[in-house]
């Protein structure tokens, strides 16, 4: 499933609601967190606020997000090694990145791009995107927990 | 106290793993030293999430350790004693190398005094913070003899300046984080951190003093009953001087609610709030 099959009318139903739950988290007043503002450098969001908000959002929708998930199908079919070296992200994997993340102004992307700073990419949008694609392939059940 | 001898000694609150599934579920207990003044109620939390982060370091085989973290819901039951033997229980829902997420409750003489509910720890490399062997050796240690009671020393003095605010409004005061105390060298060996289950005490303090600004209930007091929201944002190290806030946010005839806010500088480091209930007598 790729981005282009979610539309706008998708991203803006459960747009709202994701905005209340980003506003809680960080907190901030919901005004400000636009569909298209940068959760770390706009809102101004730490690593402990992404876990936040995907816990939040999976009590709110009744979906599982495993930890990773932005990340991992940003590289669809791209291997690991296809996608990072040493931890930079390889030429394949930002133009896969930028396919992927359509919602991020293509000058936000840095060149390199640390693995670890791909986060800083992530928009209110972002997220949007994860829940309905979460919402689409059923994944009401929360997983049983692993190792 | 030298620091390998604080090591599991000056801040560790399991004393015997009863049953461990590690990922999954874990039982342990805890007996607060008998020659303590007093025991906190938060140190109980820390105790449960202490129990809950041998199960996740287990099932990630001692590479990655909880850090600090959020907790959705945390009622504050009952107080302990010291003395007491604590119970305590932790279900894992979920761990993995990058958080682990899990419940847990504490039972003293039976009751329970202290529940938390959809806890979140960020999962960080055991060897930044500590000798990944030497927690290996005592996770087996745990689950044989019980360790000897009364290694907790007590908490060195912890209390904050107020500063100013409106009264029954808000309260602002500052705390400067001890540069050395016992605890640091046992949370953790590698890199101390101030555990939030200190700053949680301070913070009900705080809450306290607010509170008591308020017209009581009638022929009652206002006792803090659940803390919702906590969340650390940041590691506070030693030495950190941190400005802290209580502000009423809704007051009812028979509860109040307080935000709490702690930062750094310009830096929001933690935030909570605090409902306190009607209850006992004045």
């Amino acid at each position: 499933m790729n981005n282009s099959e979610i539309t706008k009318d998708e991203i803006m139903a459960v747009y709202p609601k994701i905005a209340e739950i980003i506003a809680a988290a960080l907190p901030c007043e919901v005004e400000k967190v636009k569909l298209e503002a940068s959760l770390i450098d706009t809102l101004g969001a730490q690593s402990i606020d992404f876990l936040d908000i995907v816990f939040r959002l999976e009590r709110a929708f009744k979906v599982k997000i495993p930890r990773g998930k932005i990340v991992e199908e940003a590289r669809g079919s791209l291997s690991q090694a296809e996608f990072e070296q040493a931890g930079v992200v390889t030429p394949a994997g930002l133009a896969r990145l930028k396919e992927f993340l359509r919602e991020v102004p293509a000058e936000r992307f840095p060149s390199p791009l640390k693995v670890a700073d791909i986060p800083r990419l992530f928009t209110t949008e972002t997220f949007c995107k994860i829940v309905v694609r979460q919402q689409r392939t059923g994944a009401a059940t929360p997983a049983p927990a692993t190792a | 106290m030298g620091r390998m001898d604080a090591h599991f000694r000056a801040f560790s609150f399991v004393d015997r793993l009863t049953c461990v599934e590690p990922g999954r579920r874990v039982r342990g207990r805890y007996a607060i030293p008998a020659g303590l003044g007093h025991f906190p109620l938060s140190l109980v939390g820390e105790a449960v999430g202490q129990l809950a982060a041998w199960a996740a370091m287990a099932a990630a085989d001692f590479k990655h350790r909880p850090v600090a973290g959020l907790a959705g819901r945390i009622e504050l039951l009952q107080d302990t004693a010291p003395g007491q033997v604590v119970e305590l229980a932790a279900d894992v829902e979920s761990v993995d190398a990058e958080s682990v997420q899990y419940s847990g409750e504490a039972h003293a003489n039976g009751t329970p005094v202290i529940r938390l509910t959809d806890c979140v720890g960020p999962m960080m490399p055991v060897s930044d913070f500590d000798d990944p062997e030497a927690l290996r050796a005592r996770f087996g240690a745990l689950q044989g003899q019980p360790a000897a009671n009364g290694s907790f020393p007590g908490l060195p003095e912890l209390a904050f300046q107020r500063t100013g605010g409106e009264r029954g409004q808000r309260v602002t005061a500052s705390f400067r984080v001890p540069s050395q105390a016992p605890f640091f060298a046992d949370h953790f060996p590698r890199r101390p951190v101030f555990p939030g289950s200190l700053l949680m005490h301070i913070n009900l303090q705080l809450g306290a003093a607010l509170a008591a600004e308020l017209p009581p209930p009638a022929h009652r007091r206002w006792l803090p009953a659940t803390i919702q929201d906590m969340k650390l944002r940041s590691f506070i190290a030693p030495g950190t001087s941190l400005l802290l806030e209580a502000r009423l946010k809704q007051h009812a005839q028979d509860s109040v609610c307080l935000a709490l806010e702690t930062r750094a500088g310009n830096d929001l480091i933690a935030t909570a709030r605090l409902l306190l209930r009607a209850g006992g007598e004045r």
